[in-house]
């Protein structure tokens, strides 16, 4: 995978008979030890040298007695058939072309580990694009079947400072795979000076999650983000809605920033051919428009969204540890998304504002944890633009559900009160 | 059971409820058959319940009975609102975009349908023939509560054996505005709002969030739709268009059939 490579994971040939260069020994027994059906008693461990550490796609692997016994009898089994074994593996040279490697799956052919309780996958989140940026929120309930084993634990987790992404699913698979795509793009700011885009880093996390499809980890995150080279383009998207006639206020009103940003504008992937393309159709768009000098800022207008819409803007994408990956303008997940979704359907449009947004994303948790039983408690709400992402004080949904009922009441009484005057003015 | 001696109506197992009689037809007359008094043709030896028990997916085969629809009703200041989706599916088959899941059981009584259709048909016309009956005994309409207790005994009769129905009452009677909700477990809730079918809870997000107790007839019908318009929206085994009645205290009017298509559109114009 090209982006694993420009990422730097190198992982090491463990299934050493599918790559090209055959630059170590290996023995076949070890092979077959890898795949983890075979030699009982034997653990095995793999540590890189030169790395120092372990890449992100390497796990310890546990003693394989330990996966046939419940995790709550760890602790007596006896260690001493059990001498952990170094596999003397060297990792391939950087510069030789690496098929990627699946690292080794958690015993796919061993029996699965008994879970010491059950799990249960119970939240809402939602994630949602407008004009003005990315609006993530989602409720606070960690739940644990029948038990809230956390009334307040975050499911929005920032990962640099313009992504932000959503976790469903097992708490610590979310937690650690959150933790470790975050590690890998700030390597990937360091090593190339930019940040990696929302889609990449959805790639990326769908590549890392791929292994370990069929197994029992799940981590459904919608990666919410805003793509963009720096911050001068901060432009409110309006301007997306070329065919409206309140365009022209825009465009004019802004010419002064599309000036400043025409010539960066290369910097987006501007070749002078869209430069081309944009003046033909600004001739076109010349006749709708009325006055001489508005092509002109019509024409560079254009040529900034065409190229910040491809590359530049919000972006919400659903990944999930499947290997789904979606890319869309509203996703919602979890045990409680159906009551989000139809209020998120009805009320999300692209021309929103802001506080628009942030009440509709407070309404659609505060539903869902009206009716659903595993969401619940707060709800917390991030608010990611292209200065970055703003995080909002967490919100007690129980106020606002006492704060319904109290309306109800009023209503109520109002209506009764009413009634009462109505009658005693028929009396009278 | 106090309501079925007065209304009459006479089971085969009737003298011990839960216990199954099962005699047998001699001289199996088809013309007659069921006309006197209910009665079930079940072959020899056929225990449902066990045979049920063997096609759950543990055990390999999965009939897999899902209420596939969306239906909603509420309560409001003037009366109950009563919306229904219009799609019948057989597994991935749509089998009607139109079919009709309100049966008009009379004037003030409707009942909405969802899971099994031939169930709920069979067993909400039996309904209308037992509450027309107790009219005619009784020179009195019979009530919601009563009406939906009859159903809810009829589906306790036959527990655990396969049915699957989820259906809400609705009536205006002496006591006003009437909704319930009974089910093929034999469960029967009275509420305010309630939506069945595995749309219901999109739907319920959007009535929930709309519902005031004082709403105008407008808002309330509008409120109706679009529950059942996002629901078919999102949910995969309901659409086609929606039926909307309206039940009032002289009794219950059809306010529309719109295609919920149209009403999305309508709802989107302006969004993405």
């Amino acid at each position: 995978m090209a982006l694993q490579d420009v990422c730097g994971l190198h992982n090491p040939p463990l299934f050493p008979q599918w790559t090209a260069p055959l630059s170590r020994s290996f023995m076949p027994e070890d092979s077959t030890h890898l795949s983890g059906g075979g030699i009982h008693g034997e653990a095995f461990s793999t540590r890189l040298p030169g790395r120092g550490g372990l890449s992100p796609l390497e796990f310890y692997m546990p003693i394989a007695e330990y996966l046939t016994e419940s995790p709550i009898n760890f602790g007596q089994t006896s260690l001493s058939s059990a001498p952990t074994k170094l596999l003397e593996i060297d990792h391939l040279h950087p510069s030789l072309p690496s098929i990627s490697l699946p690292p080794p799956t958690p015993c796919p052919i061993s029996p699965s580990v008994p879970l010491p309780f059950t799990l249960s996958h119970g939240t809402t989140t939602l994630g949602f694009a407008f004009q003005g940026g990315v609006i993530a929120a989602a409720d606070t309930r960690s739940s644990c079947s029948g038990l809230v084993a956390c009334p307040a634990s975050p499911k929005v987790l920032p990962i640099h400072s313009h992504l932000v992404g959503t976790t469903s699913g097992t708490s610590a698979d979310c937690a650690l795979w959150k933790r470790i795509l975050a590690r890998e793009l700030r390597l990937y700011q360091l090593r190339h000076h930019r940040r990696l885009s929302t889609g990449g880093a959805a790639k990326l996390l769908s590549h890392m999650l791929h292994p370990f499809k069929g197994t029992e980890l799940c981590v459904a995150a919608t990666l919410c983000g805003w793509d963009g080279d720096d911050e001068k383009h901060e432009q409110p998207f309006t301007e997306k809605h070329l065919n409206t006639p309140t365009n022209q206020m825009t465009a004019s009103n802004s010419t002064s920033q599309s000036e400043t940003s025409v010539p960066s504008a290369p910097l987006c992937g501007n070749t002078p051919t869209n430069q081309m393309t944009a003046s033909v159709s600004s001739s076109q768009s010349a006749a709708s428009v009325a006055s001489a000098p508005q092509p002109l800022i019509a024409a560079t207008a254009q040529q900034v969204i065409r190229s910040r819409s491809r590359i530049c803007g919000p972006r919400v994408i659903y990944v999930c540890s499947d290997g789904l990956r979606l890319q869309g303008e509203l996703f919602s997940v979890g045990s409680g998304s159906p009551y989000a979704y139809s209020i998120l359907d009805s009320s999300v449009y692209w021309g929103m504002s802001v506080q628009e947004a942030t009440a509709v994303a407070r309404e659609a948790v505060f539903r869902a944890t009206y009716r659903d039983a595993y969401s619940g408690n707060n709800v917390d709400l991030y608010h990611v633009t292209a200065k970055g992402w703003r995080r909002r004080e967490r919100e007690n949904l129980k106020e606002e559900y006492y704060r319904e009922r109290e309306r109800e009441r009023e209503r109520l009484a109002e209506r009764n009160a009413e009634k009462k005057a109505i009658l005693r003015s028929d009396d009278g | 059971m106090a309501l079925l001696d007065v209304s009459g109506y006479k089971h085969n197992s009737a003298s011990q409820f839960g216990f199954k009689h099962a005699h047998l037809l001699d001289g199996l007359n088809h013309y007659r058959f069921g006309t006197k008094c209910q009665e079930f043709a079940v072959p020899v030896g056929v225990d449902p319940s066990k045979f049920l028990k063997s096609c759950n997916s543990e055990n390999g085969v999965s009939i897999d009975l899902n209420h596939g629809t969306t239906t909603l009703a509420f309560k409001f200041r003037h009366g109950v609102i009563v919306a229904v989706d219009s799609r019948a599916s057989a597994g991935k088959y749509i089998a009607s975009k139109e079919a009709n899941k309100v049966i008009e059981i009379n004037p003030y009584l409707l009942g909405t349908m969802s899971g099994s259709a031939a169930d709920c048909q069979y067993w909400e016309r039996l309904l209308a023939k037992e509450c027309r009956l107790y009219k005619l005994r009784n020179k009195q309409r019979i009530s919601v509560s009563a009406a939906s207790k009859l159903l809810c005994n009829m589906m306790l009769g036959y527990r655990g054996m396969g049915l699957s129905m989820g259906s809400m009452i609705c009536g205006w009677d002496k006591q006003g505005p009437g909704l319930y909700y009974v089910d093929d477990n034999g469960t029967r809730l009275s509420g305010r709002m309630f939506s069945t079918g595995c749309g219901n809870s999109y739907a319920y997000g959007v009535i929930d969030s709309g519902y005031r107790e004082d709403m105008t007839v407008e808002e309330a019908y509008e409120l109706g739709r679009r529950g059942i318009a996002h629901a078919t929206h999102r949910d995969a085994y309901s659409g086609g268009v929606v039926n909307l009645y309206h039940m009032q205290e002289d009794g219950w009017i059809k306010v529309c059939k719109e295609d919920v298509s149209e009403l999305i559109h309508k709802y989107k114009k302006g969004m993405f």
